[in-house]
């Protein structure tokens, strides 16, 4: 669940199938408050589930090619980021956890001084300033071979890194940022990395300043990366026992099994209590449910989608429940500039009121409650409402621009110059661009008719895609479904737009990809600007991109509102509701919640068992 | 049959090579962008072209083929793009289980197979023939994941007797057999149906055995049944049981997939599975190699056995 908006793009690949969980969210079933209480324990040991995926690379900074999220999991306990996301059961910066004492901004948001904490590595040398140039000077060398990097930011938008004193680093922008967004969405994804034992090309060679030239940050990035790849040796070599987190590794195998101890000169405030913590793989959901049921080895568990039913078994087994949101929105994309096959929406989809009107259509709130048995954000716009509420816009709260509504979409299109067919395919009667015409590109009968391309194997996706259909249809807008495997679906499609749309990768129409992640700040860059790599419909608007550079560039306090807003209404793409995770947990481990979407299952620091529960 | 040894290996390196071809160029026919489909919904163009150019399909395809056969008979099977791993790593990883979890499963349905099966064929037309028959038919018809899950709710989830799967720590065959008892109901469900293809082909094989001339004149010259069915009908009655061992070993190395996700197994089945779904091109290569190679493997064993059990088809040099 502690999805980077970088790294989470391939975590929301890998866990479509399996671990985009159960949600809530109109009305949660289940409560994250903290429900055990007792005295702690010092000790004892805690076995999580794994489902389906395990990680594969023990360096923190992951090469391009490398798209497996769940490296994140593995090593942020060992090294943690430099600011830390996620402050109880708020999406937030948690300063506390964090490895800064304080981040000044200046110069109209264009400097940014970081001071550290007076902490110290595992071995005992106090974590510097030098350990930051460190990762700079690597990442600098080797943006390009950086999964984390987005083209144009961190390391590109420095101008020069200073560092007055051992404890304090100043970064000299090339713009002015918004501090919220660069502190949640930059800062939020860097580590401190020991440059007194890494920086070095050989396992045997001597450790020097080899970062400071470009070669040299080459060779030792590389180094890095291969030796990072050795599974055999994760748990044994030298160079990855050296840690600055609340954890030291102590055991990987090659099946993904791995078990955390504590780093006993942790200079945090959350020293572990728990003598081990373990992460055992499951091939499937099915696998893991088999143990949960049996009642043995599990202490933390996600409930795979379309076992919630049994949540009341596994109470009885003798576990605690707790839900928590996924970070993302979930989505119907629209292809505003198909090709081929699917040439004909284009037109239709990039009219508004017909976007508008498959939005009206959708009943979301049916969804929730009967797809998603509750458990799901309702989808009211770009930014889910049990996510972080200090995002939340008055038009996402009072439940979206678009609430289900067919008189609605029926008055629309046929003030648009259609002729509605409930229950069949509604026709164009009124072709033409003048008010109350059809609009630019549609022809005199032409069906208001898509294909919607969908991830298989997922039951929860299935009943949803059924269900809009059949609403859909009702309203007179006849839907196709088409499940294909999510990688197929990765694969053969592409980001398409007015200027490239080839026939390869642009003849979908509609499409669903489960949901895209968010990082802690959960702004539009990246999905709906013109340019953006997650604009996958091309939708453009110069309002909209402008409403979100003054998100990341800004220093409005209505920005982000401003732009949420907007997004809501203009549909770029249509919203749906939004799984959220169910989890089990022991019912004498403590700690465990209240927790946020960034941390939980991941802070074991926070846990501990005790000798009685309430 | 020395000749008709070499012969036969030709013959087998021929179709591993007719394999490889026709596995590469069906597996680079598949729509869509490989890269899209490892790095995911937000591959930059430049992540995308990286990736080509680091695992060379930004190259020819004729190019590449000659790099991958080159790479393997050198014994690099590749990287899988999907795990960052070795593939040779990754199957001999997997391997050594699989063959051991299916290995014992078919070794279980033999012993008990077999016997069941020359036992109907004595018992043939009677209550008890049909009996078994129908059971066996029965539990053979049956999905394999129904048994499985149904096993689990019974002996696991309902009683507590057994653990329902593999523990995640545990990736050695020696670990396997030390933590043996999770190697039961797997091995049972491989058996299940297995057991009812043994049990069934040295059924019929026996009854026509039963009608033949060298049983009868055994029988006429006062041989005690017992040794009628131990010296003579059981080793005439194996031969199709050796067909069915021959080409049953491409499925002891190719895995079986729903048996290795049911019971936390991850095995050679997962891996090509998974694969698949994912466009890891190193990975499907790897792994059809050694079900191709365990293929001709399989028929070369039961072609030599053919002879072993048999003198009259005992081939000459």
């Amino acid at each position: 669940m502690r999805t980077r908006q970088r790294l989470a793009v391939a975590v929301a690949a890998l866990t479509l199938s399996a671990a985009l969980a159960a949600c809530g969210g109109g009305g949660s079933k289940i409560s994250n408050a903290n429900t055990v209480h007792g005295t702690p324990i010092h000790g004892g040991t805690v076995t999580i589930a794994e489902v389906g995926v395990s990680p594969n690379l023990i360096f923190p900074l992951l090469p391009s090619t490398n798209s497996n999220g769940y490296n994140v999991n593995l090593t942020e306990g060992l090294w943690p980021y430099l600011v830390y996301i996620g402050d109880g059961a708020k999406s937030a910066v948690n300063p506390q956890e964090s490895l800064y004492s304080s981040l000044t901004w200046s110069h109209n948001d264009s400097v940014v001084t970081i001071v550290l904490k007076q902490w110290k590595w595992s071995d005992g040398v106090p974590i510097t300033a030098r350990d930051f140039t460190f990762v700079y000077n690597l990442l600098k060398a080797n943006y390009n071979n950086w999964l984390g990097y987005i083209p144009g930011l961190f390391p590109v938008d420095v101008k020069q890194v200073l560092t007055p004193n051992s404890h304090t680093v100043v970064l000299d922008l090339t713009r002015s940022y918004n501090p919220t967004f660069y502190t949640d969405d930059v800062l939020s994804t860097i580590p401190l990395l020991p440059q007194h034992v890494w920086d070095r090309t050989s396992q045997t060679g001597p450790v020097g300043n080899y970062d400071e030239t470009t070669a040299g940050a080459v060779a030792v990035y590389n180094f890095l990366q291969k030796v990072g790849t050795d599974m055999a040796t994760f748990a044994t070599n030298p160079l990855w026992q050296v840690v600055d987190g609340p954890w030291k590794l102590s055991a990987f195998n090659s099946s993904g099994y791995y078990a955390w101890v504590p780093n006993k000169n942790y200079s945090g405030p959350d020293k572990p209590l728990l003598s081990q913590v373990e992460w055992t793989p499951f091939t499937d959901d099915t696998a893991e449910m088999d143990t949960l049921r049996s009642g043995t080895s599990l202490d933390l568990a996600q409930v795979p989608a379309n076992d919630l039913k049994q949540i009341p078994e596994l109470e009885a087994e003798g576990y605690n429940v707790f839900e928590v949101p996924t970070p993302g929105v979930a989505e119907i994309l629209p292809n505003l500039w198909p090709t081929g096959s699917g040439q004909a929406a284009g037109p239709l989809l990039r009219q508004l009121y017909v976007r508008q009107a498959l939005e009206y259509l959708i009943d979301r709130q049916l969804l929730v409650s009967k797809v998603f048995d509750g458990y799901a954000d309702p989808g009211n716009g770009p930014v889910p409402v049990d996510y972080g509420q200090q995002w939340d816009s008055a038009v996402e709260k009072s439940g979206g621009p678009y609430p289900y509504s067919p008189s609605k979409a029926d008055a629309l299109l046929k003030s648009n110059g259609w002729k509605v067919v409930p229950n069949g395919i509604s026709t164009c009667i009124r072709p033409g661009t003048a008010a109350g015409d059809c609009g630019a590109g549609i022809t005199a009968g032409q069906p208001l008719q898509f294909q919607l391309l969908y991830g298989s194997g997922t039951a929860s996706f299935d009943q949803q895609n059924a269900a809009i259909q059949s609403s859909e249809d009702a309203g007179g807008i006849h839907i196709t479904l088409k499940a294909e495997p999510f990688d197929t679906l990765v694969a053969t499609t592409g980001t398409c737009n007015q200027q490239s749309h080839p026939s390869s990768a642009c003849s979908w129409q509609l499409q669903q990809f489960g949901y895209i992640p968010y990082s802690s700040d959960p702004s539009g860059a990246g999905n709906f600007n013109t340019d953006a790599i997650g604009n996958y419909g091309g939708y453009s608007s110069p309002v909209m991109d402008n409403l979100i550079d003054a998100t990341e560039y800004g220093s409005s306090p209505t920005a982000f509102f401003d732009y949420e807003t907007y997004a809501a209404e203009q549909l770029p793409w249509l919203w749906l509701p939004l799984q959220a995770g169910v989890f089990v947990y022991k019912k004498d481990l403590a700690g465990i919640t209240p927790t946020d979407p960034f941390q939980a299952t991941l802070n074991p620091e926070s846990w501990y068992y005790v000798k009685t529960s309430s | 049959m020395t000749w008709y040894l070499i012969r036969r290996v030709g013959q087998a390196i021929a179709v591993v090579l007719g394999v490889m071809i026709l596995t590469f160029v069906l597996i680079h026919a598949e729509p869509g962008s490989t890269a899209r489909a490892t790095l995911g919904l937000k591959a930059t163009p430049a992540r995308v072209a990286l990736f080509n150019r680091v695992y060379g399909l930004d190259k020819p395809i004729y190019d590449q083929f000659v790099i991958y056969v080159n790479n393997v008979l050198h014994g690099n099977l590749g990287t899988s793009y999907s795990l960052q791993q070795p593939v040779a790593t990754l199957i001999a990883q997997r391997l050594p289980r699989d063959a051991l979890l299916l290995g014992l499963s078919t070794l279980l349905a033999l012993i008990i197979g077999i016997p069941i099966g020359i036992y109907q064929s004595l018992r043939h037309n009677l209550l008890v023939d049909d009996v078994l028959a129908s059971t066996w038919f029965t539990l053979y018809a049956a999905p394999d994941f129904m048994e499985a899950l149904l096993l689990i709710a019974v002996v696991c989830v309902q009683f507590h007797w057994l653990q329902p799967n593999f523990p995640g720590d545990i990736t050695t065959v020696g670990g396997l057999l030390a933590d043996w008892r999770a190697l039961i109901l797997p091995v049972v469900v491989l058996a299940i149906n297995t057991v009812a293809a043994f049990s069934q082909y040295a059924r019929s094989t026996a009854i026509q055995e039963l009608a033949s001339d060298y049983i009868r004149a055994v029988r006429a010259k006062g041989l005690p049944e017992r040794l009628v069915v131990t010296r003579h009908l059981l080793r005439n009655s194996l031969l199709p049981v050796v067909t069915i061992l021959g080409l049953s070993l491409p499925d002891i190395v190719g895995g079986a997939i729903i048996a290795e996700a049911i019971f936390n197994f991850p095995g050679m089945g997962l891996l090509f599975w998974q694969a698949a779904l994912s466009h890891d091109f190193p990975i499907l290569l790897g792994t059809t190699l050694v079900v191709g190679v365990a293929t001709v493997v399989g028929n070369l064993a039961a072609d030599i056995a053919y002879g072993v059990l048999d003198p009259r088809i005992r081939y000459a040099s």
